[in-house]
């Protein structure tokens, strides 16, 4: 069984009587370092959620319309590449536009800490670097989930 | 969106949050939502022809998918997709991972398509594949392409959810002898030998040749496909084959038939679990029995006083 130190376990195993936490990897824009997407995309395999991953150079009209389709509770949103502040912008303009509110969104790359208050203000949460524990980005996002999941509910 | 009305009727004008939200309720809502999702949806269903996509992991289904749909489209068919992968049966978590296959094709032609993790379910659909199936059936879709997990030889649940099962099979993966096993390739209506572009694939399309000779001469002459997506070969073809099942189990009448079926059997057994089953045990369990099963259950069905089923 996998499950290094840094990794989480799910729960429940064998039942599967709980809904699974439902989460999309994305690295919108021109980025084709997906070495750590794919790591987090098996890490969060392994603390029992269901994982989509966009694949690579997906545009944000693509990444929402598959959080849409997918009904998703999580976008995990990922760049090395220095675009954040504009890409996630146009990802959050998106959702706006289109009334999506239910869906908890988080970044995650080579953000310098200058840059974060400004995604923290757009509703990007997280945030985190390379070198970032595995546990705390996939406590973080099982928190954003169940924003989500309660807003679902309403 | 908490609404069922409100939700269906979206699912009907085939909003595309509504039919998402709807297949979510079909894998995680309580059965009284279900039920409720259900009872306004039906009216609106058994217009779809579903077609099942089966075979080994590996062997370009979800590939074959991404192309057919767009053929299926560029016909000016409304067209949608749901793809089944597995659960961890150590976390609970999947790698939905058919869509990265597809998706390019998707987003140029706006066609749905759902991921769902098998939740532990065998036979290689989820048991959520039903309720999603209907959701969008009823949004008006004209053809359903359901990918099943990464299959083996006794994974026949498609069977009883598909019109039209296509089984997707490759070089190098048997003889003869395997292809005229029971199992899986008893239950294909259409075959496919995909990368035509590796050795032994024409060997491959003669052993599923010599097993189509063998059929039985009347209904649906069955038919194999060779496809290549490194050629983009083969899948004019192949959308004729589909195409052609789906007018033959038209003109027999029976397009939805398996699903009906299948639908009332899974509905009927977990009702009839939870009402009479269900209390049954907790009595086993508090008092205790010496008495064999049979007994047991003849007992319960002589105090239930129906003996024979009249009428439903």
């Amino acid at each position: 069984m996998s499950g290094g130190k840094y990794m989480a376990d799910g729960k429940n195993q064998s039942l599967f009587r709980e809904k699974p936490i439902k989460v999309l990897l994305a690295k919108p824009g021109i980025d084709g370092h997906d070495r750590g997407v794919l790591v987090l995309a098996k890490a969060f395999r392994d603390a029992g959620m269901e994982v989509l991953y966009v694949g690579l150079l997906p545009t944000p009209e693509d990444v929402v319309d598959t959080a849409i389709n997918e009904d998703v509770d999580v976008i995990a949103l990922s760049l090395l590449n220095g675009a954040h502040l504009t890409v996630f912008r146009k990802v959050m303009d998106i959702m706006k536009n289109k009334g999506i509110d239910d869906i908890s969104v988080v970044g995650g790359g080579t953000i310098p800490d200058e840059d974060k208050p400004e995604l923290e203000a757009l509703g990007i949460s997280g945030n985190y670097g390379p070198g970032t524990p595995l546990s705390t980005i996939i406590e973080h996002v099982r928190m954003r989930a169940e924003e989500a999941r309660i807003k679902k509910l309403r | 969106m908490t609404n069922i009305g409100d939700l269906v009727e979206g699912v009907v004008r085939s909003d595309r949050r509504s039919i998402a939200r709807a297949i979510s309720y079909m894998e995680d809502g309580h059965t009284e939502i279900k039920k409720e999702i259900m009872e306004k949806l039906y009216s609106h269903c058994g217009k779809a022809h579903v077609v099942g996509i089966t075979g080994p992991p590996g062997i370009g289904k979800s590939t074959l998918i991404g192309n057919i749909s767009v053929l299926l489209a560029q016909k000016g068919m409304n067209v949608s997709v749901l793809a089944v992968d597995a659960s961890s049966p150590y976390s609970g978590g999947s790698l939905l991972g058919n869509r990265i296959r597809m998706q390019e094709n998707l987003f140029n032609y706006g066609i749905y398509m759902r991921s769902l993790a098998n939740r532990g379910a065998r036979g290689g659909l989820s048991v959520s594949c039903m309720g999603a199936v209907n959701v969008l059936d009823a949004s008006g879709s004209e053809i359903i392409l359901i990918e099943t997990v990464g299959a083996g030889q006794a994974d026949l649940d498609i069977m009883n959810l598909a019109d039209t099962t296509i089984l997707v099979l490759g070089p190098g993966l048997g003889d003869q002898i395997q292809a005229i096993k029971a199992g899986i390739m008893e239950i294909a209506d259409l075959f496919v030998i995909n990368k035509m572009d590796i050795d032994g694939s024409y060997f491959a399309m003669k052993d599923i040749e010599e097993v189509i000779s063998m059929d039985d001469p009347r209904g649906f002459r069955r038919r194999v496909t060779g496809t290549s997506a490194t050629d983009h070969a083969g899948y004019d073809e192949l959308v004729n084959t589909i195409l052609d099942h789906g007018r033959y189990i038209s003109g027999e009448g029976i397009i939805g038939r398996k699903r009906f079926l299948m639908g009332a059997r899974w509905i009927l057994e977990s009702e009839i679990g939870r009402i009479i089953i269900d209390p049954a045990m907790d009595i086993i369990k508090k008092k205790g029995t010496d008495k064999n099963p049979y007994v047991l259950a003849e007992n319960i069905i002589s105090q239930l006083n129906a003996g024979v089923l009249k009428e439903l």
